[in-house]
């Protein structure tokens, strides 16, 4: 069985889609979702084979969803789409799958088989764009869609990635991975990043070691492998 | 004695000269004291020859010149300042000066002291605001008096010997200062007539230009047609009195007014060839009746006997057609109706061009409230059927539903016509939407209605209410992530009634975004139905609400009529059980 995830904002159409692919008997659903943000969170928590993707949804569409996901963990994407001529005609020069509400049966039947067939996800990097322009985080019982120049800090540990901005501290789901190559923050650490604009005062400890102060006043850790690249990147060493 | 007559008679040729330039434009500029430097120069270069041809006109007596050279000092300086009145003085002073003599000196400084005295006068009364008084003949009689008598002391105090120059004053002092001073006066009374036919004619000519402005306007705003145009015919007849009035379109005359409509019909093409030249050149065409003869190509016994075609331009230059004025044969074309067909051919042409603006306006509002019913269609009924479509296996009676809503919602779009609903029939329209739009957004759109009762019967323009909801979920809450909240509010505030939809989602951008159209669409025809003072207002606190605003007046809209009527069945009941108990 083919684990999937179904996102969708529309109740009722999300309901359908679910219940036509529990009819095929080749798809688990493993969970759904009405928005890109939980959406992230889903596929993050269950890992599914593939995802059914709505591309019009409130805030974060399903197209810039596909940024935010770690390339190495990303899972088949299937766009559902009830019209948007402009990604009708990337899936199609892509070779994308992707389906038309209202979903017909034997469409989403040939989609199915395809699913099948192929082992690898494809690479989706035409649709995806290479910086972000809003960070989706959660916060205590809310939703945060931060800038990346508002970001001081980003570090992972073992709950999760997160972020520390001029105004609060969230988690996201986003891997550092991902916010290392599509923000501006930069590598100081194995588990740390930090936006360069927000560096206060390097500090130089023994061993090679140093400690970032940024201007809000977060600590963070500079590792022996990354304080050269720092070091050259401000023209110091 | 004697030197005074013939004075007198050399004032006389002098006033005879004046009074002939006064006919001339050269005078024109004598009229008002603009200040402006033309006018100034034109004063002191007319002063300067009426000073050199006092001094011309003057006659020898004793080595001397009895003259009145002072007339165009003093009144160079009182018509052009101190400034003129001095150089005026000057160019005079030194002319006499050239001529020699005992007094030669004297008679210099004294022309410019003159001329420097009405200078002054001048400024005393512009300062004081007192312009009209430099026009009074008794003033200049008075100062040029006063600068007579001053040239008289000059005389007797430079010119030497003394007791020549005392001999030579005593023979001219009372002839010069009576004439000079008479003459000074009729001269300024010449400059005061020409100043006051002036203003008379142009009083006139701007009376009949306004009047026939006033009773004209709006005329032709219903259109460029026999009915309007007769209706103009007339006024231009009555208020310019000529002998008859046409006014053609391209093709044929559209209305005729005065001699000769018994055979000039309305609605017979046009045969005058200097109507057919008006319209093909874009000309004015005057036939004058000697060296341009107007000839009736109607009929032989028509008294018309000269024409003045003027065609009326539209935008672009496009001729629209011609308004012609007529006078008989015995009669010949004033100026002023000369110049003033001019003006009303303008006058016309603007007045259909704001006709055909306003008709094309109301087009326009016809063809936006079809593009406002048109506009919303395509989108929603695709996410409509979308909609059903999921529905439908899970739960058939709730698609069934949705259909016959969709099925309300547009048979009210097809209504195309009608102007406008009362708030509650606009409601059940915005509630077949939502029905829909609720189902799409289920799980995260909540909508309340909050409209007292007293309002539902209030009348608005037809697709008030449903494009703001539209543009509340549209633009607001679809791009929240979940509880969205719209609210439609209905309130009496101010003397006004206020309708409001809000969302909870404070997306509005102020500029930009193609619905903007409608809802400027809206406003408009808030506007029009209503005055200027109502209509469409949007404000909003980012990312907390957005609020549509919309405004009307709560008496015209609360239907009075239907309270009276209420209130009279009320009456009767009381009535009718009084009876009954008694």
């Amino acid at each position: 069985m083919i684990k999937a995830i179904v996102i969708d904002d529309e109740l009722y159409a999300r309901e359908e889609l679910i219940d036509l692919l529990l009819d095929s008997g080749e798809i688990d659903v493993i969970g759904s979702c009405n928005n890109a943000i939980e959406g992230l969170k889903k596929i993050n928590a269950l890992k599914p084979d593939v995802i059914f993707l709505d591309i019009q949804m409130p805030q974060i569409t399903g197209i810039e969803m596909l940024s935010m996901l770690d390339p190495d963990t990303m899972p088949k994407v299937v766009f559902v789409t009830a019209y948007d001529e402009y990604a009708l005609k990337a899936f199609e020069d892509n070779a994308f799958d992707y389906l038309l509400k209202p979903v017909e049966t034997c469409r989403l039947n040939k989609t199915i088989k395809r699913l099948k067939r192929e082992y690898e996800a494809k690479d989706y990097s035409p649709l995806m764009s290479d910086m972000l322009e809003l960070i989706p985080c959660t916060g205590h019982n809310r939703i945060l869609l931060l800038r990346p120049e508002d970001i001081e800090v980003a570090y992972s540990d073992l709950s999760g990635v997160h972020i520390l901005s001029t105004e609060t501290k969230a988690n996201t789901q986003l891997t550092l991975k991902v916010l290392e190559e599509k923000t501006p923050l930069i590598r100081c650490h194995r588990q740390y990043l930090v936006h360069p604009q927000a560096i206060r005062e390097i500090k130089l400890l023994d061993n090679g070691l140093a400690e970032i102060t940024t201007q809000y006043g977060y600590q963070v850790p500079v590792s022996r492998r990354y304080l050269k690249e720092l070091k050259d990147r401000f023209g110091l060493s | 004695m004697e030197l005074i007559f013939s004075l007198l008679q050399q004032l006389s040729v002098y006033l005879v000269i004046a009074y002939l330039l006064s006919k001339t434009p050269l005078f024109m500029p004598l009229t008002t004291v603009s200040g402006r430097l033309s006018q100034r120069f034109s004063c002191y270069v007319l002063f300067s020859l009426f000073c050199i041809l006092g001094t011309y006109f003057g006659l020898n007596i004793e080595d001397a010149i009895a003259n009145t050279r002072a007339i165009g000092a003093v009144m160079g300086g009182l018509l052009g300042g101190p400034i003129v009145g001095f150089a005026v003085g000057l160019t005079g002073g030194m002319h006499r000066y050239s001529m020699g003599g005992f007094t030669d000196v004297a008679c210099a400084i004294s022309t410019t002291a003159e001329g420097l005295l009405g200078g002054l006068l001048h400024s005393y009364y512009v300062r004081r605001g007192q312009v009209d008084q430099l026009y009074r003949p008794f003033i200049v009689f008075t100062i040029t008096l006063v600068a007579e008598i001053i040239q008289m002391f000059i005389i007797l105090i430079v010119a030497e010997p003394y007791d020549k120059a005392l001999h030579l004053v005593s023979a001219i002092a009372l002839p010069m200062v009576i004439a000079n001073s008479l003459g000074a006066a009729l001269f300024m009374s010449i400059i005061q007539d020409r100043k006051t036919i002036y203003e008379k004619y142009s009083a006139a000519f701007s009376s009949r230009a306004l009047k026939i402005a006033q009773r004209s306007v709006g005329i032709l705003s219903q259109g460029f047609n026999e009915e309007s145009t007769k209706k103009i015919a007339k006024i231009v007849y009555e208020e310019t009195g000529v002998g008859a009035v046409a006014i053609t379109d391209r093709d044929k005359i559209l209305a005729f007014i005065g001699i000769g409509d018994d055979h000039h019909l309305p609605g017979t093409p046009i045969s005058s060839g200097y109507t057919r030249r008006s319209i093909d050149n874009c000309e004015l065409v005057y036939a004058d009746g000697h060296d341009m003869p107007y000839c009736c190509s109607l009929s032989n016994r028509c008294k018309l006997g000269s024409a003045l075609v003027i065609p009326l331009v539209g935008g672009n230059n496009d001729v629209l057609g011609t308004i012609k004025l007529y006078e008989p044969k015995r009669k010949l074309f004033s100026t002023v109706n000369l110049t003033l067909g001019e003006g009303i051919a303008k006058l016309l042409s603007n007045q259909i061009l704001t006709g055909r603006y306003e008709q094309q306006q109301i087009l326009l509002t016809q063809a936006e409230l079809r593009l406002l019913q048109a506009q919303v269609n395509p989108h929603f009924l695709f996410n409509a059927l979308n909609t059903i479509s999921a529905i439908i296996r899970r739960d058939p009676d709730k698609a069934r539903q949705l259909i016959q809503h969709l099925s309300q919602f547009f048979r009210r779009n097809l209504k195309q016509n009608i102007e406008t609903v009362t708030i509650s029939e606009e409601l059940q329209h915005v509630r077949s939407y939502l029905e829909i739009e609720l189902a799409r957004f289920s799980d995260r759109l909540n909508v309340e209605i909050i409209v007292p009762d007293e309002l539902m019967r209030v009348n608005l323009p037809t697709f008030t209410l449903q494009p703001l909801v539209e543009n509340a979920i549209k633009h607001g809450t679809s791009s929240l992530l979940e509880n969205g909240q719209i609210i439609i509010r209905g309130y009496v505030f101010d003397n006004q009634l206020v309708l409001e939809v809000e969302d909870n989602a404070g997306t509005y951008q102020p500029v930009g975004e193609e619905s903007g159209l409608g809802m400027k669409i809206v406003d408009k025809r808030l506007k029009n139905m209503f005055g200027q003072q109502y209509g469409l207002k949007m404000s909003s606190q980012p990312n907390v609400w957005t609020r549509a605003t919309i405004t009307l007046p709560e008496d015209k809209a609360l239907q009075h009529n239907d309270i009276n009527k209420i209130y009279v069945e009320a009456n009767k009941q009381d009535h009718r059980n009084g009876e009954n108990t008694a």
